[in-house]
C-alpha cells in the first residue's frame, strides 16, 4: 500500500518537473535545457523574499512565479532569438544559460542545510495505514489542479489557441498573422512559470540546493523521452512509469539504484522506440 | 477613383539565390487594386519562392517589395499577414487536431481583423461558421465541426482558402490552389474566386491549369527559370515564341494540320 502512495507522488512529482518543460517544447519546438536552473532558482528567489524583504511565503511565492515566468520571457528575447531555428544552437544555449545560473548559486552559497521552504500546512494523516504529511497531499493536489487548469487554458482562450496552432504548424501559424516570436517567448515564460509551481509546492518537502537544478533537469528529460516529446498523455504515462520504477527500485533494490532508473529508461527507450509510448515518429517529409 | 501616388502592390528587381541556384532572377511587376494576376511556368521557374519572397518566408538576396507604397521586404510573414497579404499553400498544412471552424477563429481574433471589424475572442464562432457556409461546407453538415484530420483530403484546399480569407486580407496569393482538386470542386471554387474579386480582392493566383486560369484573370505574367519572358493579357502571352518553348520544352514549329 505504502509503495502504491508513494509511487503515485513521486510519480505526480515527476509530471511537475516535466509538465514546464514540455509545454514549451510542444509549443515552439525548443528543448529548455535551462529548466532545472529556474526550477531551483525560484526556490531561492521566494527564500530569499521571505529572508531579506520579510514577506510571507504565500506573497513570496506568488512573486518567485512571476519573477521567473519574466526570467523566461526575458531569456527568450535577450538570447534564445538570436539562435532561434537552429536546434543544436538552442540547445547549447540554453543548457549553458542553466549551468551559468545553478554555478552562480553555488558560488552564491545557495547550498547546505539552511535553506529550505515552509510547508504549507503542518502535519499529517493516515491512509489505509500509510502516514503520509498534508504537503504531499498538496503536491499530489496541485498536480491535478495544475493539468486541469492547463488543458482548460490551451482549450479555451485565445492565446491557448494560438499555442495549439503554433504547436501544430509553425509555417501555416505565420501566414495567419501568429507572431511566432511572440509566442515563442510567451511558451518561455509559462514553462519557466509552471517551473517555478512545481518548485514552490515540491520543495518544501526537503532541503534546496543547487544541484537540485541538475536532477530535475535529467527527471524532466526522462520523462519526456520515455512518454515522447509533446505528448501529454505520454508525459503523463512517462512520470509514473518512471515514478513506480523508482519506488520500486527503492524498496526490492536500494535506494541508491532509485536515480539509476531515469537513465535506464532513457537508454531503454531510445534504444527500442526511440520516438517514446506516445510519440509520432515524424514522417520523411517532416523531417526533411 | 482617386489615383494614388504609390502603385497598389510592386515588385522591383527581386532576386534569389539558393546556393549556387538562382531562383528568382530579376523579376519585376506592378499590381493595381483589384487587380486579377495570373502567374504560370513550368515546374521549378520561381513561382513559388516568388510567393514565399512577397509573403515573407523567404528573404530575398536582392531588390524590393513594396505595399501601398511602404516597403515590406524582409519583414516576418505574421507582419506581412498582418498588412493584408494572404495566402494558401500548394501543400497544405492546416491545425489537424482543430475542428475546422476553430482553424478560421485564430484569422478571425488576428490584430489586424479586430481593427477591421472588432469582436472578441468567443463571438466569432458564428463568423467562422459563416465563411464555411459561403467556401460550400454548409452549416447544417457536420463538416465544420470535424477535426479537420479526419476530413477528406479534397475539402482541405477550400479550407486552407477560407483560412487566408479570414484575414480579411488586402491581396490573396493562391499557390496551385486547384492542384489535387476534383473537376467539380474547380468548377465550385472558381466562380468563389472571381467573385471575391469582382467585390475588390486583389489576387495573385499560381496555376497550372491554364484554361481556368485564362477565363478569369486579367493579366499573366510567365517565368521560366526564375526570369520573367512574358506579360500581358492570356492571348498575348500565348502568342509569344519564348512562352511556347518554354512550355513544349523544346523550339518546335507546330505544324498547321493538313486537310485530308
Amino acid at each position: 500500500m505504502s509503495l502504491l502512495i508513494y509511487g503515485l507522488i513521486n510519480s505526480v512529482i515527476l509530471a511537475l518537473y516535466t509538465v514546464g518543460f514540455s509545454l514549451t517544447y510542444g509549443i515552439s519546438g525548443l528543448a529548455n535545457f535551462a529548466h532545472g536552473a529556474l526550477y531551483i532558482l525560484s526556490g531561492f528567489v521566494a527564500w530569499s523574499l521571505m529572508n531579506a524583504a520579510g514577506l510571507p511565503f504565500a506573497v513570496s511565492g506568488i512573486l518567485a512565479v512571476l519573477i521567473t515566468a519574466a526570467i523566461g520571457f526575458a531569456f527568450y528575447w535577450v538570447l534564445i532569438l538570436r539562435v532561434r531555428g537552429i536546434p543544436l544552437a538552442e540547445l547549447i544555449v540554453t543548457f549553458a544559460a542553466g549551468v551559468a545560473i545553478l554555478e552562480l548559486m553555488t558560488w552564491k552559497g545557495f547550498y547546505g542545510l539552511r535553506y529550505s521552504l515552509p510547508v504549507f500546512v503542518n502535519g499529517g494523516v493516515e491512509i489505509a495505514g500509510v502516514g503520509i504529511d498534508y504537503q504531499r497531499l498538496i503536491v499530489l493536489a496541485s498536480g491535478l489542479v495544475l493539468v486541469i487548469g492547463l488543458w482548460l487554458f490551451v482549450h479555451h482562450t485565445r492565446i491557448g489557441l494560438a499555442f495549439r496552432a503554433m504547436a501544430q504548424n509553425e509555417r501555416t501559424a505565420l501566414s495567419i498573422g501568429i507572431e511566432s516570436d511572440w509566442i515563442g517567448a510567451l511558451s518561455l515564460a509559462f514553462g519557466a512559470a509552471l517551473a517555478a509551481i512545481a518548485a514552490m509546492v515540491v520543495l518544501p518537502l526537503g532541503v534546496m540546493e543547487s544541484t537540485i537544478g541538475y536532477d530535475v533537469l535529467i527527471y524532466a528529460l526522462a520523462v519526456a523521452i520515455v512518454g515522447g516529446l509533446e505528448s501529454t498523455l505520454g508525459m503523463i504515462a512517462g512520470s509514473f512509469l518512471i515514478g513506480y520504477g523508482q519506488i520500486a527500485a527503492a524498496r526490492y533494490i536500494g535506494a541508491k539504484w532509485m536515480v539509476i532508473v531515469p537513465l535506464a529508461a532513457i537508454v531503454f527507450v531510445l534504444s527500442v522506440k526511440p520516438s517514446g509510448i506516445f510519440g509520432k515518429f515524424k514522417e520523411l517529409e517532416e523531417r526533411v | 477613383m482617386e489615383r494614388s501616388p504609390h502603385p497598389f502592390f510592386k515588385v522591383e528587381h527581386l532576386r534569389k539565390n539558393f546556393g549556387g541556384v538562382l531562383a528568382v532572377y530579376n523579376v519585376s511587376f506592378e499590381l493595381r487594386q483589384g487587380e486579377f494576376l495570373g502567374v504560370i511556368g513550368p515546374n521549378g521557374s520561381g513561382k513559388t519562392t516568388l510567393v514565399n519572397l512577397i509573403t515573407g518566408f523567404v528573404k530575398p538576396t536582392s531588390g524590393k517589395i513594396f505595399f501601398k507604397g511602404k516597403k515590406i521586404t524582409g519583414k516576418k510573414p505574421y507582419t506581412i499577414a498582418g498588412l493584408g497579404i494572404a495566402r494558401t499553400f500548394q501543400m497544405v498544412r492546416l491545425f489537424y487536431n482543430l475542428p475546422a471552424y476553430k482553424n478560421l477563429i485564430i484569422p478571425l481574433c488576428s490584430s489586424r481583423v479586430k481593427r477591421l471589424r472588432g469582436g472578441r475572442y468567443g463571438e466569432k464562432d458564428d463568423e467562422a461558421i459563416d465563411l464555411l457556409d459561403d467556401m460550400g461546407f454548409e452549416r447544417d453538415s457536420r463538416v465544420p465541426y470535424k477535426d479537420v484530420g479526419s476530413l477528406p483530403h479534397g475539402y482541405l484546399k477550400r479550407l486552407d482558402l477560407a483560412r487566408a480569407m479570414a484575414l480579411r486580407p488586402d491581396i490573396l496569393i493562391l499557390d496551385e490552389l486547384f492542384s489535387g482538386m476534383s473537376m467539380s470542386e474547380v468548377a465550385s471554387t472558381l466562380p468563389l474566386i472571381e467573385k471575391f474579386n469582382r467585390e475588390g480582392l486583389t489576387i495573385i493566383m499560381i496555376e497550372h491549369r491554364l484554361k481556368e486560369l485564362f477565363r478569369v484573370v486579367d493579366r499573366v505574367m510567365v517565368l521560366n527559370f526564375g526570369e520573367k519572358i512574358a506579360e500581358g493579357t492570356p492571348d498575348e502571352v500565348m502568342q509569344e515564341d519564348e512562352v511556347k518553348k518554354a512550355y513544349l520544352g523544346i523550339d518546335v514549329e507546330i505544324p498547321p494540320r493538313e486537310a485530308v
